[in-house]
């Protein structure tokens, strides 16, 4: 990562933002008139983040673990530590396999690719997630990164479907950084990201270069506005890398959105009637 | 004798007025200071977006519910106000003994997240500078972006007023090592204090409103730029603070205050 991007996103005051954040996580869960939040702990850094903040936020969290077959063994043992960190009591987690409900969904669908059957079971998770929330009048709240959003590397009504999302203002090397702030273990917070849809499955790995570099590409263009070429100087990045992350980004951008309501009215949702979340 | 002011530092929620009345009502019956301010649009909250036209009657007849219940003492609210049939200007309420003034917001914001003037007209500075007198203090009022441009202020200044109140919806942005807007107000009113020799009373909406978090931090400038009081960060707050006019004295006798060359509004103009 370029000093100069360093500088300002990782060289932050993790205090005000910790402070700032389980503030709103608070008043979003009072102001949505729920009791409390769950998360779906991986193990990953994003979830472990997440956790810590919700329970900050308030003493009223449930977390469930969803593993599946293509679930690294590690990443189970890093949930448990993250549970413990949290002191969590045994009331408040449960652990799912969801082997059988992929599999299901699979024999139906007849599928064997792993793309596919990977975004079933993201959104096997949500639907579980959704289930256990209900059951106690919570919100589900999200784990997804500015990284991982920005990319569109997400499921769209997997882990892209949830209420909030805590964390999705913080590229993943903050993350990291908040992450060792808040005492997550090292382990953790260095292991290589990955939505475990199928083994092996890493970000970094499909996309090519480390999140730190994707970080800078991403802040350098969309929130410094450099061109593309002087991106690939700063970042010591080949310029077809460079392209190709500023086009993930184009192309996901459907994923971000809402879905298009197509006009006919006078007034349409969304176009030019335009109510806040926040209303009456 | 000073002139006790009270910010009233209060998260408003968005679109509902009669709670937000009540809570201005409450406020004002239990300050014991003698000009209460709230922030920008309090009686409705910021981000309203279309709920701007279900709400800006009903904030306009809570005025008269200030009216009934502010005894003798000054108070200052935001509303939306329908100037003309369908033309709305973002205001401020000016309660005091004799009248009742309107402020509109001259510069509206379109950058980044406001939208402004998708929904408001702007005030006219030709006719809507007004200096208003409470107890003896001659004072002007301007809404949050006014304070980011110089001409408001010092049109106020050299009008008479000796405090200006400026309520703000701020959000929160760029949240890095220190809270960069907060950093940026507070130069932007020690420059406006120094330069005009005048209080600068700065009175934000606190707490979330949509994607938004506005992050109070009021505070209160002197004429000789300093910070006499601050209120909370990120949380509802209440501040006292008595104000005089010989700090006014103090900066005027030995400033350039007096001075404004009218040939800079004209290359201005022409540009």
């Amino acid at each position: 990562m370029p000093e100069y991007v360093r500088k300002k996103l990782i060289s932050i005051n993790y205090d005000q933002i910790i402070e700032y954040i389980t503030k709103r996580i608070r008043e979003y869960i009072e102001e949505s008139g729920k009791e409390g939040g769950i998360v779906g702990l991986s193990g990953g850094i994003d979830s472990s983040v997440t956790a810590i903040l919700l329970s900050k936020a308030t003493p009223k969290t449930y977390f469930l673990l969803m593993p599946s077959k293509s679930t690294p063994l590690k990443d189970i043992e890093h949930a448990y530590q993250i549970l413990k960190l949290i002191k969590a009591r045994d009331d408040q987690y449960s652990l799912v396999n969801i082997d059988n409900l992929t599999e299901e969904f699979s024999r139906l669908i007849n599928t064997d690719d792993k793309l596919i059957i990977g975004n079933i079971k993201a959104r096997i998770r949500m639907v579980l997630l959704y289930a256990y929330a209900q059951k106690r009048n919570y919100l589900v709240i999200g784990t997804g990164d500015k990284s991982e959003l920005m990319l569109g590397y997400f499921t769209k009504y997997g882990d892209g479907g949830v209420d909030i999302l805590p964390i999705g203002d913080l590229y993943k090397s903050q993350v990291r950084a908040l992450g060792s702030y808040l005492g997550v273990p090292k382990e953790i917070v260095d292991k290589p990201p990955s939505p475990g849809l199928w083994e092996g499955q890493t970000a970094e790995g499909e996309i090519g270069v480390d999140y730190e570099t994707i970080d800078s590409i991403l802040y350098l263009k969309f929130e410094e506005m450099f061109d593309e070429g002087d991106i690939s100087k700063m970042t010591g990045t080949e310029l077809p890398t460079v392209k190709k992350i500023i086009k993930m980004v184009k192309v996901s951008q459907h994923k971000r959105l809402p879905p298009e309501i197509f006009r006919i009215s006078g007034r349409a949702i969304n176009s030019d009637w335009r109510y806040p979340r926040q209303w009456g | 004798m000073g002139l006790k002011i009270e910010l009233a530092q209060i998260k408003p929620k968005l679109g509902d007025v009669p709670y937000n009345l009540d809570k201005h009502i409450e406020i004002i019956q239990t300050s014991s200071a003698d000009c209460i301010i709230f922030p920008e649009l309090s009686l409705t909250g910021y981000v309203l977006r279309d709920l701007v036209f279900d709400v800006y009657k009903e904030s306009e007849k809570a005025v008269h519910k200030l009216l009934d219940n502010k005894g003798k003492k000054c108070v200052i609210a935001g509303l939306v106000k329908e100037v003309r049939p369908g033309i709305l200007r973002n205001s401020v309420v000016i309660l005091t003994d004799e009248k009742t003034n309107y402020i509109y917001k001259f510069y509206l914001p379109t950058y980044g997240l406001f939208e402004e003037r998708r929904y408001f007209q702007a005030g006219d500075p030709r006719t809507d500078l007004i200096v208003n007198e409470y107890k003896g203090y001659k004072f002007g009022v301007v809404i949050c972006e006014d304070a980011w441009h110089y001409e408001p202020i010092e049109a106020l200044a050299l009008m008479g007023a000796d405090l200006i109140f400026v309520p703000a919806a701020s959000p929160m942005r760029r949240l890095s090592r220190s809270l960069v807007i907060k950093d940026q107000w507070e130069a932007l009113l020690k420059a406006h204090s120094i330069i005009n020799g005048i209080w600068s009373i700065f009175v934000n909406t606190v707490g979330s409103q949509e994607e938004e978090f506005f992050w109070g931090g009021s505070m209160v400038i002197s004429p000789l730029g300093e910070i006499i009081t601050s209120a909370k960060l990120f949380e509802e707050d209440r501040v006292i603070t008595e104000i005089n006019l010989d700090e006014v004295r103090k900066n005027r006798f030995f400033s350039s205050f007096r001075e404004h060359l009218q040939g800079f509004h004209e290359v201005l103009h022409k540009l």
